[in-house]
């Protein structure tokens, strides 16, 4: 069964997320910080991870995403952003910001779903 | 000269000839003075100004032509004429080298010596205006000097940077400020504009003067030329027209706009920082409504309840957000009307602690309140005074541990009344407390999780504090509390 990681320090968003993900049949684990965050992504190993960019500092998800690729853990990377638009930030999938893709919140389900999805698709065709 | 009569000198020690001449002259309306020798001739010469001397060669105390000398020495402009009865080709010589007009050799008839000194009036006439013409033009010269000086001087004083580069590419014109923004240690008139100005201005200017037809129309463009928005400059280039439609040159203007462009990242920052927190709140109510409409999703009545519930907290949040931007935008505007009264600060925080009687039970803290006997009473807006204390003792009881304590401690001393506000709460770091009074600004970690606020409670306690001229204080120390204190200026009158 596919397993989803959310990291989020906004525990209405991570029931909101999970919620939506097990209706789809996914299995979903949740961490409200980035150390636990961490914690659970190393131990679980999951096939996804749904990380939140603005955590306890402006940038906390991007330092976490670093943080897992410099311990060579690949694993496809969903961000969750809200105002990158107003922040005027328009990342691009470098090295800088390595994660796969990006939501802007607030999503709908079939959004969220749809996105994974993909993300997931295209992770399996890589192997 | 032209309205008045022309004055005449005559030098003779001979009386018949001199007084002879005088009277000829003075009939045909001349003004007559005459002396008898060489000294008094001299010294009447310089006392007056006469437009015409007739000077004997041979008398007995001066030659002459030393009269002649001494005259023309002090008084260049008055026409001299050499008159004698010895007239020799070398006196002749001697007499025009030492400035004489004319020579008049004796004896003379009237008509002789008339056409002589009309001739020699006509003389003088050109000298004066001459002289006129000449002093006139030294004058304009000296007014056009000091009104260039003059503006000079002003451009030169302005703060803005003046620069102007001619059809050909040199620097013709430029002030310190120029040189200050650009960053130009040395530039000298004639200087290729190319090897000092920025790219961008050269640029820009180039493409003024290569253009075809002539638009009088200001081209501005921004230069970083700090980076972070240290020094940003704004140069403003206008072609300079040449009355025959051709253009001159270009006109640079470069203003400092560095205050205008900080204001604008931190108004844009501000901007981002309200959208954030105004999307998190919808973004979770959103995730819920979308749940509960969404068939596929299986919940029961409980999560629903749950959910909606959450919605409602979310919402509050959000309404309060909304609140505290609203009262901070009418603090900055200075919109919010005042009333002024005399406010007793039992009375408020009496009231502030009722209005938190719910929270301080829920957590069960005690609260401990010292208020000197006698505080004088201050004047201000009763509920700017409330809202600072609320938010203050609110935050007291949010950041303390279960079973904490509050201490209100409230005296007065000198100019000032203060209020402490004590919690046996969580603490902050040195770090934290630096940035507490920030727009947003929320301690995040494990201890402050779950803790709901807007992040702007605080500056607008500060904001309150700043408008009565007051001042407010942070002693904190992690782990083991904070202690808020706020000093109110006593209005004696």
């Amino acid at each position: 069964m596919t397993l989803i990681a959310v990291i989020d320090d906004d525990p209405d968003i991570l029931d909101a997320s999970s919620m939506v993900l097990k209706s789809k049949g996914y299995k979903v684990i949740t961490a409200n910080n980035p150390s636990d965050g961490f914690k659970i992504v190393k131990e679980k190993k999951p096939d996804l991870i749904i990380l939140d960019v603005m955590m306890d500092e402006p940038d906390d998800g991007f330092f976490l995403a670093q943080k897992f690729r410099k311990e060579k853990i690949s694993t496809p990377i969903l961000m969750y952003t809200s105002v990158s638009k107003a922040l005027g930030l328009d990342f691009g999938k470098n090295e800088m910001v390595p994660v796969d893709d990006f939501v802007e919140k607030p999503i709908s389900p079939d959004e969220l779903v749809k996105k994974v999805e993909a993300l997931l698709h295209k992770t399996k065709e890589k192997k | 000269m032209e309205n008045r009569k022309a004055n005449i000198l005559i030098v003779d020690d001979e009386k018949g000839l001199r007084i002879g001449t005088q009277r000829l002259l003075q009939d045909e309306g001349y003004l007559v003075d005459t002396a008898e020798n060489g000294a008094s001739g001299i010294k009447l010469a310089l006392e007056k100004d006469f437009d015409l001397a007739i000077i004997d060669l041979k008398m007995p105390d001066f030659d002459g032509l030393e009269v002649l000398r001494v005259i023309k020495a002090s008084k260049p402009n008055t026409v001299c004429f050499i008159a004698t009865a010895y007239a020799s080709y070398e006196t002749a010589i001697q007499s025009t080298r030492l400035g004489s007009f004319g020579y008049i050799p004796k004896p003379f008839t009237p008509e002789e010596l008339i056409s002589q000194v009309e001739l020699g009036i006509k003389q003088r006439k050109l000298i004066v205006d001459s002289e006129k013409l000449k002093k006139e033009r030294d004058e304009n010269l000296l007014e056009i000097a000091s009104e260039k000086s003059r503006l000079n001087t002003i451009v030169k004083s302005i703060s803005d940077g003046v620069l102007v580069v001619n059809r050909v590419g040199e620097i013709v014109f430029y002030n310190y400020a120029a040189l200050k923004y650009l960053n130009i240690s040395e530039l000298k008139i004639g200087n290729r504009a190319e090897s000092k100005l920025p790219k961008k201005i050269l640029d820009l200017v180039n493409k003024i003067l290569s253009s075809d037809k002539i638009l009088l129309k200001t081209f501005t463009l921004q230069l970083e030329l700090l980076p972070e928005n240290q020094l940003v400059v704004e140069a403003a280039c206008t072609p300079v027209p040449h009355p025959d439609g051709s253009i001159l040159g270009v006109a640079i203007i470069i203003s400092n706009i560095t205050q205008f462009k900080q204001i604008e990242h931190i108004k844009s920052q501000f901007v981002s920082m309200v959208a954030h927190e105004l999307k998190t709140p919808l973004a979770a109510v959103q995730g819920f409504l979308n749940i509960l409409l969404d068939d596929s999703i299986e919940t029961d009545k409980e999560k629903e309840k749950d959910y909606l519930n959450r919605s409602i907290t979310r919402l509050n949040g959000l309404k309060d957000l909304v609140n505290d931007l609203l009262d901070i935008s009418r603090m900055e505007l200075k919109t919010k009307i005042r009333e002024i009264e005399e406010i007793h600060l039992q009375q408020v925080v009496q009231n502030s602690i009722q209005m938190l009687e719910f929270e301080i039970a829920k957590k069960k803290i005690s609260v401990a309140i010292t208020l000197e006997k006698e505080l004088p009473v201050i004047k201000a807006d009763v509920n700017e005074i409330s809202r600072m204390i609320t938010n203050l003792v609110s935050n007291a009881v949010k950041y303390n541990c279960e079973g904490g304590k509050i201490f209100i401690d409230a005296s007065a001393k000198n100019n000032y009344v203060w209020i402490r506000i004590k919690d046996s709460g969580i603490g902050m770091k040195p770090e934290e407390k630096s940035r507490l009074f920030t727009e947003f600004y929320r301690i995040k970690n494990e201890k402050t999780r779950g803790i709901s606020g807007t992040g702007l409670g605080l500056t607008i306690v500060k904001r309150i504090v700043d408008s009565y001229h007051g001042k407010i204080e942070v002693e904190s120390e992690f782990g083991t509390g904070t202690a808020f204190t706020v000093y109110l200026p006593i209005n004696t009158n």
